[in-house]
């Protein structure tokens, strides 16, 4: 997973392209543009080829909608409008194991740190979290567990479809190792 | 009963590790309130009245001896004694105090136990007949296949946020005593023409302020498909389901605004996983494990069906009659000749419906242990039920029964009454059920009356989320508020489904509600009236089918004193 700052550009040189009044409608192509879908479709037909671009999806559009596009795309940034609100799950795990998308799926919004495992399971392999978060108590989020029940975006098959040992659940001591600090 | 691998077992362990951080991050003031509180729903932590309420997993209601100890030992360690058994199988305490849930969650891990999506817009513990892989009515046990069911909704990542709580619901007998159609998907194990083994499956049913049957959405689909038709159709409604209204975001609205576009919608992500998606076969479930889980539902050791050549067992000719009313009431057909399934009651005088303390759950365990191979079930009724007792032990399970206050004969009727925990302990209930079930129970303690009243299922819910399913009773009892009072709403004629009457159906309101000093009357008169206008042998929720609701309004509304004026 990659913890990505917002404020901290260099590193992470996506951006949205607003204006005084939210998203603007017409603009010029720029590499690492972050577009909402409707300024996507405005430039789509002459973005150019090769220059990074990414698409900001709301979480109750259907996939499908950029299903097409997706060679195209660098970057699909999912919304959490609030942590709670799981719809952005099954637009990452679609976008995985429905369209094959290879890349980057980001998690925006109100995104916490116990989420991780579920993003992580549903195809997300970037987030950015809400300020307050700690991306160490992140880390140790996605520790907890070396082993689930059904298939994910990570390896499709469940348990039950894996060759037998497949699952590393028999090391004794991680019992323990996340318990407490 | 299923046996937990060495990756069941690690798999609780190290959720009770997760849990621990997140509480600990909490009691260190890095994991604020609103945060925190998804995450401990999850782990079946509810925030009440008096201290955080802890509901834990039954998974499809099957229990052995040795959990049922542990679970006494938390209510003597941990809370104050006691704890109530609920109509979804689960197990519910009261009064733990937060700093020492990860301690509580760790005692479960180590019996193979936890408190995983009791709570929270998630998944819940799949449901299933107290008598499955026991009932005489039973075609299929479903018992392997809720563990399957277990399994795979277990953490699973996409549908841990969903618009609201989703519930499953198992049978595979001719009676469902599982109240299928009530829930947001319900399944009915069949066998087609062709000798396959598949499910009925119903999607939509709920309670609350709106309740409704589910539909058919499948009338026969192959076993193997179920975790991937269920996979379309929990997907469907995490994208569909209203997020803007919490009353409106059970599935059951989403079908009923749609309907066939719902229908049409779920088969074609069903199609889209099985064809389009990476391995999108591979959750069609395999012989061999469907196998491997039922291997743990294997006869337990030592249970043999009486031999053809043995004669049946007959009770005594000089039995007591209070033994004769347990056999009749308390005790059930079993598959295997020689065997029956017993109730212990969790309805008596003095113990509010379903509950259990920690010296009843551990003889209760000791019962499970001596007359029914340590295994015990949770009833949708409220009740643990025993599941191999044997004809030949039937006298001296009811004598150990009657030591333990488990044995009042009364299954099936008037007291055994199903009751949510009320405003007594809950912080959504508008209305308090225990007084009234007492109440009730007080009213109704002359064993013969009960058995002249006959089968009756008297349901008590203390607001409108249902947790007591009034709407499913033959008499349904709703608490609600009116200017910081307790009022009483009554409805008859609702059924859940099973035997009596076989077409679910929530009740009918028969007039403004009433004081909480009036609601024994109303129940008086209310039976009264059946009696009245009753034919031979008819019982209650046949004779209110026949004759209509007009004579018990009429005979309720005469009961009433402070709501006089209002009626």
């Amino acid at each position: 997973m990659k913890f990505i700052d917002a404020r901290d550009k260099p590193r992470d040189p996506w951006h949205t392209i607003d204006g005084d009044d939210g998203p603007m409608v017409t603009l010029t192509p720029a590499p690492f543009s972050l577009l909402t879908l409707l300024q996507w479709r405005g430039v789509r037909s002459h973005w150019p080829d090769g220059m990074p671009v990414g698409v900001l999806l709301a979480n109750d559009v259907e996939v499908s909608e950029i299903a097409a596009d997706l060679p195209r795309l660098a970057l699909v940034a999912l919304q959490f409008p609030k942590w709670i609100d799981g719809r952005a799950y099954s637009q990452g795990r679609l976008l995985r194991s429905r369209y094959r998308y290879t890349g980057q799926v980001r998690a925006v919004g109100e995104v916490l740190v116990d989420m991780m495992p579920l993003l992580q399971r549903t195809g997300f392999d970037a987030v950015v979290m809400r300020a307050d978060q700690s991306v160490d108590a992140a880390e140790r989020a996605l520790g907890f567990f070396n082993g689930h029940y059904q298939g994910d975006a990570l390896d499709n098959r469940p348990l039950f479809a894996l060759p037998p040992g497949a699952s590393n659940a028999h090391e004794p001591e991680f019992v323990n190792a996340g318990a407490s600090i | 009963m299923y046996q937990y691998t060495e990756f069941d077992k690690h798999f609780v362990h190290q959720r009770a590790a997760q849990y621990r951080d997140q509480l600990e991050r909490h009691l260190r003031g890095q994991l604020p309130d609103d945060d925190f509180r998804a995450l401990r729903l999850q782990n079946g932590w509810y925030v009440q009245r008096h201290a955080p309420m802890l509901r834990i997993a039954v998974p499809y209601g099957e229990l052995n001896s040795t959990q049922l100890r542990a679970l006494g030992r938390i209510a003597r360690d941990f809370d104050r004694g006691y704890g109530h058994f609920t109509t979804r199988q689960n197990l519910q305490f009261n009064w733990i105090p937060l700093d020492r849930s990860a301690d509580v969650m760790d005692v479960l891990a180590s019996v193979d136990m936890h408190g995983i999506q009791t709570s929270g817009n998630c998944i819940r513990n799949t449901t299933s007949d107290c008598f499955a892989g026991v009932a005489a009515d039973e075609a299929i046990d479903p018992r392997p296949y809720c563990e399957v069911l277990r399994q795979w909704s277990t953490l699973h990542p996409e549908f841990a946020f969903l618009p609201r709580k989703f519930k499953i619901a198992v049978t595979g007998a001719a009676e469902d005593r599982a109240a299928t159609g009530w829930h947001d998907i319900g399944l009915r194990l069949l066998t087609n023409d062709a000798g396959e083994v598949g499910f009925q499956v119903r999607v939509g049913g709920g309670m609350g302020r709106t309740p409704i049957i589910g539909t058919v959405i499948r009338e026969f689909l192959p076993w193997q498909q179920i975790l991937v038709f269920i996979e379309a159709i929990v997907r469907v409604y995490n994208k569909h389901g209203r997020r803007d209204n919490a009353y409106k975001a059970r599935i059951k609205i989403l079908v009923k605004a749609e309907g066939q576009r719902f229908i049409d919608d779920v088969n074609e992500e069903f199609e889209h996983i099985l064809r389009d998606d990476v391995d999108g076969t591979a959750h069609l479930i395999p012989q061999a494990e469907l196998d491997r889980v039922s291997a743990s539902f294997a006869l337990p050791a030592g249970v043999k069906p009486r031999a053809a050549d043995v004669p049946a067992w007959q009770m005594q000719a000089d039995a007591p009659g209070g033994f004769k009313r347990w056999l009749e009431r308390n005790t059930h057909a079993h598959k295997l000749p020689g065997y029956r399934a017993v109730t212990l009651s969790l309805k008596r005088a003095g113990q509010a419906p379903g509950d259990a303390t920690d010296v009843q759950m551990d003889l209760a365990a000791d019962l499970a242990d001596r007359y029914s191979h340590g295994e015990l079930r949770v009833s949708h009724d409220q009740n643990l039920v025993l599941p191999w007792v044997q004809e030949t032990d039937l006298f001296g399970l009811w004598n150990a029964a009657r030591d333990a206050s488990f044995a009042t004969p009364n299954i099936g009727l008037l007291t055994d009454m199903i009751a949510c925990p009320g405003g007594d302990f809950c912080a959504l209930a508008n209305a308090r059920s225990i007084p009234i079930a007492a109440e009730i129970t007080e009213r109704f303690a002359d064993i013969d009356e009960l058995y002249d009243i006959g089968d009756i299922d008297l349901h008590i819910s203390g607001c409108i989320n249902s947790c007591g399913h009034h709407h499913s009773g033959h008499i349904g009892i709703l608490g609600v508020d009116k200017d910081g009072k307790e009022w009483y709403q009554i409805s008859l004629g609702g059924s859940d489904g099973s035997a009596l009457a076989t077409t679910s159906v929530p009740g009918k309101v028969i007039g403004p509600s009433f004081a909480a000093d009036e609601v024994a009357d109303v129940i008086d008169a209310v039976i009264e009236t059946y009696r009245a206008e009753r034919v031979t042998n008819e019982h209650f929720i046949d004779t209110v089918k026949r004759v209509g609701l007009d004579p018990f309004k009429t005979a309720a509304n005469a009961t009433r004193r402070s709501t006089a004026q209002v009626a």
